[in-house]
Parts: structure tokens; C-alpha cells; sequence
């Protein structure tokens, strides 16, 4: 059995923690790019979001590497997502390959017995021992967690470095090193130390650079290439960016929620707008637009695949805050169709805006 | 009091219920003309361009009528049934329109979960007290309520037709005859006959979509899936047709369902939006017409040689 999983942002760095640690065989699909999407989207359905076509595109790049089995995790808040597996399956038998699919749906859905089961599944061919396994789940949300926080760091200090690029240098350092480890601890000890390293970076605490929210849909805010690599650009035009969802705190909040624990600070502040959950992540980038106003940030950029239900609602709400805030908020849609060139503008210009705004300020206009 | 309802999205299903509650609280009933150009235009002019047409013409049809009245019922379905959910849509179309028209009046936006008379209760409660009524009041209406949407038979069976389609998609899709061009009377002027989900009971729909390898956790998978395949299997139909929107993201899931599951049989899928022309919709059904009279009349040259 060699396991693959599809790309969101860093979880393929824990993941590599995960399967080291437990010694099963793996293949981590090469980067996301073009000539991903492009295989996805040649065999996905036409509308289907756009989170499915990339992943379909992981899933065969992964198959030409060894790849015969795949771990998913089933909802992520009722909608699409969690009747992808059934179509992917399909899809992936229809085009001839025999890939196995491990789903890790909620246990409120399959029953704890069958995510066990399932869970197993992952782990037969490890030889560990239990407390071996335990022990690799454990380092593999430690490096989740690791590599959240230096993420956001570098993304938060780039508004404030005195070396131009440093914050993203030390960034992309850490993810080649993390993935040149051989084991898990190893790994571990590498994100702490560049974790440590962000927290000695000169910076002119008297900048008062920018600050921009990224709210909207997890997938397409969480992995870059869908969303053209917006943090990075960010980072470039010293711009200092924030974004709740991450891996970890979707760990979280799938595991608080059962208790209804979850996300409690989120929830509160979309309360006046939406308040209840109506599938996906709608009522989370809501929140987290209000929370970014009541944070001193100077805007938030809202980016959603074209389509997606959830987000189309919380787009309706958005203007709403906007102007009861005085608040600028941009939404961005994407595609496969989308052309970068548009999309960058659209970002520079609301960036411009930001900054006219602030200098208004300034002058007391 | 003036009470509107929109004649949008699910009133196509519910409007017995909705009109007779409303009636017996003893308010002035006002409900929005058909579908027409200017109630979609203003659904477009209103409504995020990225949401779906019916979701567009639903904020047309309030924009429509806000000025005539003092109250108005903007469902927001949450659940039809148990561990089943609804389009994202549903859950927010109060946010949705409220946000998006300026001078509304006074909204009923409470959550309806139907999955038990009981739970329903709990709303139209809430629905009555913004009427200043009485709890007897709101039960008797309820109650006259319930019978009336039990009484009423929605439904399309055609009988007499040599060739007969199922006929599927959303409520909306299915009885708004502007959004979908007068399917049905065009179907029945090739010669077809039509035949809709509400004739199949519901432990068949369920069976059907028990097949699947995930419990679909869409009351609209189970239900248009459900119908489609069981009649695909049953042979009770010579093809199916699926009347869906654009950007509609439950029905881009459910047509690629009903085709991994019936791969052979003969679908067609007609998706409209604003932009729709009609004439491409007129040569694409008569194109298939034309594929099942042919297969009608091969299938029948066969069984005179077999
Ligand atoms: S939240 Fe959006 S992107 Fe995710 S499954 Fe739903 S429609 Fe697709
Ligand atoms: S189910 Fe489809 S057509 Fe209906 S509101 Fe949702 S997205 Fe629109």
C-alpha cells in the first residue's frame, strides 16, 4: 500500500511526519501548478468547485508515482466537499485507475466504530506498536501546529521587516528543511528553531504597515496556488496579512464541535450578521470579517472558488459590514478560468485604496 | 395586516401551507405575480451575480412586492428532513436578500426546520407572534395549514403519450414555466409526456439512494436522484430530463451521480440562466425527442425480428 493525499497549503508537511513516523509508504502529489489543475480539470465535472478539480489532479499525478491508495477527510461543514469522495471514486474507476479511498468522515456520520475502522486502515501495513502510532499522530499535529505559527509570523512581520524579503526567505527555508527531515522529531526540532529565528528578525516596530485579513473559503484560502500565491504577494508589497483558517484550527474545530466549543470568539462576532451555520465556512469568514475591523486591520480580501454556495451568501452579507464599519472588504472569485493578470490588479488596486485611505486619514480629510 | 410572499424558490412546494397559514392569522395575503421579465431583471439587478437564477429571481420577486406590504416571508428552510441538509442558500436567503435590498419591510426570517410537526410548530409560533396573534389563534391556523399542504397534490403525470420523460430538478425549476421556458408545454407539443418525482414514493427514493456509497446528506440528491435512477431501472420512462441553473452547486453533484449510476440511459440536461436563449433550448429538445423516437422505433424493429 503506498497512501497519497490531496495538497491544502502545509499539510503536506505534517502528513510526511505522519507516515515517517508510523513507517507506511507514501507519495506526497508534486506541487500544485498549472499542469495540475489542467489534468483536473480535464476530467472533473464542469462546475464542480474548484478545490475538486485540483485534487483530482493530485490524485493522478500521484498515481503516476506509485500511489494505489488515498486518505480524504469527509465534511467540512455540510456542503459539496462532503459528497466529493463519492464522485471521486467514481471518476478515478471510470477513468481506469484503481485507487483506494480511506474517508475519514465525522464520527457523528459513520459511527466512532467505523473511523476506527477506517483509521486502521491507514495504519495496517505500520508495524509500530500502539503506542508508536499514538506517538506519530501526536508529532504530526505538533508540526501542523509548528508550521501554522511560523507561517503566520512570517506573514504578520513582513509588514515590519528592516530586510526586505527576509520574513519570506525564512519561511520558504523552513518548509525545504522540514521536508528534508528524515524523522519526526527531527522535523520538529527544525520548525522550532525557525520559529526562533522569526522571533530575532530586525524590525522597525514604528512601521505601520498595512494590514489585510484573508477570509473566505478554507481550501481556497489555505492553498496558495489557488489563490495565486496572494500571502506571498503580500509579504512582497510589505503588506502584513492574517488568516484564521488554517489546518490547525480546522483540527480544532472539528474536534470542539461536538461540545459545540468551537470557534467561540468567531461565532460571537458574526452573530449581528449571520447567525447561524448554514454550511461550509459562511458564518467564519463573517466573523472573521468583524473581527478583523475590531483588530485595527485596514481591509480584508474575501476569496472563494466560483460557485460555492456558502461564500455567495456570506459575499451578499459582506457590503453590509463594510459600510456599517467603514470597513474595506474585496471578494475575490476563482477559477480555472481566472487570468492572473486580472487578479493582481484587482489586488494592487485594493491595496492603493488602502493606503489613500490612510493617508486621508493623515491629512484629515 | 399585509403579509407578502415572495413566489420564489420553494413556494412552488409550499404555498398551500404558507397561504392558507397566513389567510386563517387573518392577515391580507399578497403574493408576487409570476415570473416574469421585470421581476428577473430586478433579481438580477439586485442579487450577487454570483448566486444562481432562481436565488436572482427569488430577490425579484421581493423587490416586487415591498412596497404593497407591511410583513414579509422570506423562508429560510434549514432542514426538511432528519440529518439531511439543504442548499447553503436556503439557510442564508434572509441575509442574502436583506442585504442586498434597500426600504424592505419587516421580515419573517425565523428557521423552519420541518423535520416534525412538532419542530415546525416552533416556527410558525414564532411567524405568528410578528402577527400579534394568539397561541390558539396560531395553532388552528397551523393546523388548517398542515391539512392544506397534505391535501394538495403537486405533481405532473401525463398519460396518453407514446414516449413519457422523467422529469427532474428543483421545485422551482420544475413549476416556474418563465425560468424554464414552458418546458412542459413544449415536451407535450413534441409528443412527450412528462412525469415528475411525486409520484414515486419516498421508501423508494431512499432505497435508491441507499445505494450510494455515502448516505447523501442532501434532501434534493435523495429525492432528484433517487426519482431518476428508480425510473431509469423501472424502464417506467423512455429518458429522464434534468431542468437545473447554473452555478446550481447541489445539481452539478447530483447529475454527475445520476450518470455514473445509469450511464447508458438517455439524459438530458438543460441548465438555463438569465442569459438563456430560448431557440437553443427549442432545438435541444427537439434533438432528443428525435434520439428517443428513433430508439422507440429501433427498439421496436428488434423485437419484430427477435
Ligand atoms: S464550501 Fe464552497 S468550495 Fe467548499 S465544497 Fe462547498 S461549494 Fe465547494
Ligand atoms: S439548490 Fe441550486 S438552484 Fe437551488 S438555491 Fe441552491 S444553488 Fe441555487
Amino acid at each position: 500500500m503506498k497512501i497519497t493525499f490531496p495538497h491544502m497549503g502545509n499539510i503536506y508537511i505534517a502528513a510526511k511526519a505522519l507516515f515517517d513516523g508510523l513507517g507506511v509508504d507514501y507519495v506526497i502529489p508534486p506541487q500544485n501548478n498549472k499542469e495540475v489543475l489542467n489534468i483536473g480539470t480535464r476530467y472533473s465535472p464542469e462546475e464542480i468547485c474548484l478545490p475538486f478539480k485540483i485534487m483530482i489532479g493530485n490524485y493522478i499525478q500521484a498515481i503516476e508515482q506509485g500511489a494505489d491508495t488515498v486518505l480524504l477527510t469527509g465534511s467540512c461543514g455540510p456542503c459539496r466537499f462532503g459528497e466529493y469522495c463519492e464522485l471521486q471514486m467514481n471518476l478515478m474507476k471510470e477513468l481506469g485507475y484503481n485507487l483506494n479511498f480511506i474517508v475519514l468522515d465525522m464520527p457523528k456520520d459513520i459511527g466512532i466504530k467505523e473511523l476506527f475502522k477506517r483509521l486502521g486502515k491507514v495504519t495496517v501495513t505500520s508495524n509500530k506498536s500502539m503506542y508508536g502510532k499514538t506517538k506519530a499522530l501526536k508529532d504530526a499535529l505538533t508540526v501542523a501546529n509548528l508550521i501554522d505559527e511560523v507561517e503566520a509570523k512570517a506573514h504578520y512581520l513582513a509588514g515590519y521587516e528592516r530586510n526586505k524579503g527576509q520574513c519570506k526567505r525564512i519561511l520558504n527555508d523552513c518548509k525545504k528543511e522540514a521536508m528534508n527531515c528524515s524523522n519526526p522529531e527531527e522535523m520538529i526540532s527544525s520548525l522550532r528553531k525557525y520559529k526562533d529565528k522569526l522571533k530575532y528578525i530586525p524590525v522597525d516596530i514604528n512601521k505601520n504597515p498595512l494590514k489585510i485579513a484573508i477570509i473566505g473559503e478554507i481550501y481556497t484560502v489555505i492553498e496558495p496556488f489557488s489563490n495565486f500565491f496572494i500571502e506571498d504577494k503580500l509579504m512582497d508589497y510589505g503588506v502584513s496579512s492574517k488568516r484564521e483558517m488554517t489546518p490547525t484550527w480546522w483540527v480544532k474545530n472539528m474536534a470542539l464541535s461536538p461540545l459545540k466549543l468551537n470557534s467561540l470568539k468567531i461565532k460571537q462576532s458574526s452573530k449581528d450578521y449571520l447567525s447561524l451555520a448554514i454550511g461550509g465556512h459562511a458564518r467564519e469568514c463573517v466573523g472573521e470579517a468583524v473581527l478583523a475591523q475590531e483588530g485595527g486591520f485596514d481591509g480584508a480580501i474575501q476569496i472563494f472558488p466560483m460557485g460555492c454556495m456558502p461564500e455567495i451568501v456570506s459575499k451578499s452579507i459582506l457590503p453590509t459590514i463594510s459600510k456599517d464599519k467603514d470597513f474595506p472588504i474585496m471578494s475575490l472569485v476563482v477559477d480555472d478560468m481566472t487570468g492572473e493578470a486580472g487578479y493582481i490588479t484587482r489586488v494592487e488596486a485594493f491595496i492603493d485604496l488602502l493606503e489613500r485611505r490612510r493617508n486621508n486619514v493623515l491629512l484629515g480629510s | 395586516m399585509k403579509v407578502g410572499i415572495p413566489k420564489g424558490l420553494l413556494y412552488y412546494k409550499y404555498h398551500p401551507f404558507l397561504i392558507t397559514f397566513f389567510n386563517e392569522l387573518g392577515a391580507e395575503v399578497i403574493v408576487s405575480d409570476d415570473t416574469n421579465k421585470k421581476i428577473l431583471d430586478e433579481g438580477v439587478k439586485y442579487c450577487v451575480d454570483d448566486a444562481c437564477m432562481p436565488v436572482k429571481i427569488f430577490h425579484g420577486h421581493v423587490a416586487s412586492i415591498i412596497d404593497n406590504c407591511e410583513l414579509i416571508v422570506i423562508p429560510r428552510i434549514m432542514q426538511l428532513w432528519k440529518n439531511e441538509y439543504i442548499c447553503p442558500k436556503f439557510c442564508g436567503l434572509p441575509e442574502m436578500v436583506i442585504n442586498s435590498i434597500d426600504n424592505m419591510p419587516k421580515a419573517i426570517t425565523d428557521p423552519i426546520y420541518a423535520t416534525s410537526k412538532k419542530k415546525l410548530y416552533s416556527w410558525a409560533k414564532l411567524a405568528g407572534k410578528s402577527l400579534n396573534k394568539n397561541n390558539s389563534t396560531i395553532k388552528k391556523a397551523f393546523n388548517h395549514a398542515l391539512t392544506a399542504q397534505r391535501n394538495h397534490l403537486e405533481g405532473i403525470y401525463d398519460q396518453g403519450y407514446e414516449l413519457n420523460i422523467a422529469l427532474t430538478g428543483h421545485a422551482y425549476n420544475i413549476y416556474d414555466n418563465y425560468s424554464n421556458m414552458n418546458l412542459v408545454r413544449k415536451l407535450n407539443d413534441l409528443g412527450i409526456g412528462v412525469i415528475t418525482a411525486e409520484f414515486t414514493q419516498e421508501h423508494i427514493l431512499r432505497a435508491e439512494a441507499s445505494n450510494l456509497y455515502k448516505r447523501p446528506f442532501w434532501t434534493f440528491t435523495r429525492e432528484n436522484y433517487g426519482f431518476a435512477v428508480n425510473a431509469a431501472k423501472e424502464k417506467s420512462v423512455d429518458g429522464i430530463i434534468y431542468i437545473s441553473s447554473f452555478n446550481c452547486g447541489l445539481d452539478s453533484i447530483i447529475i454527475e451521480l445520476i450518470k455514473n449510476t445509469v450511464p447508458s440511459f438517455p439524459f438530458l440536461i438543460l441548465k438555463v440562466d438569465e442569459h438563456t436563449g430560448e431557440a437553443g433550448i427549442n432545438t435541444r429538445i427537439e434533438a432528443f425527442a428525435d434520439m428517443l423516437e428513433r430508439r422507440a422505433s429501433d427498439e421496436n424493429n428488434i423485437s419484430t425480428h427477435g
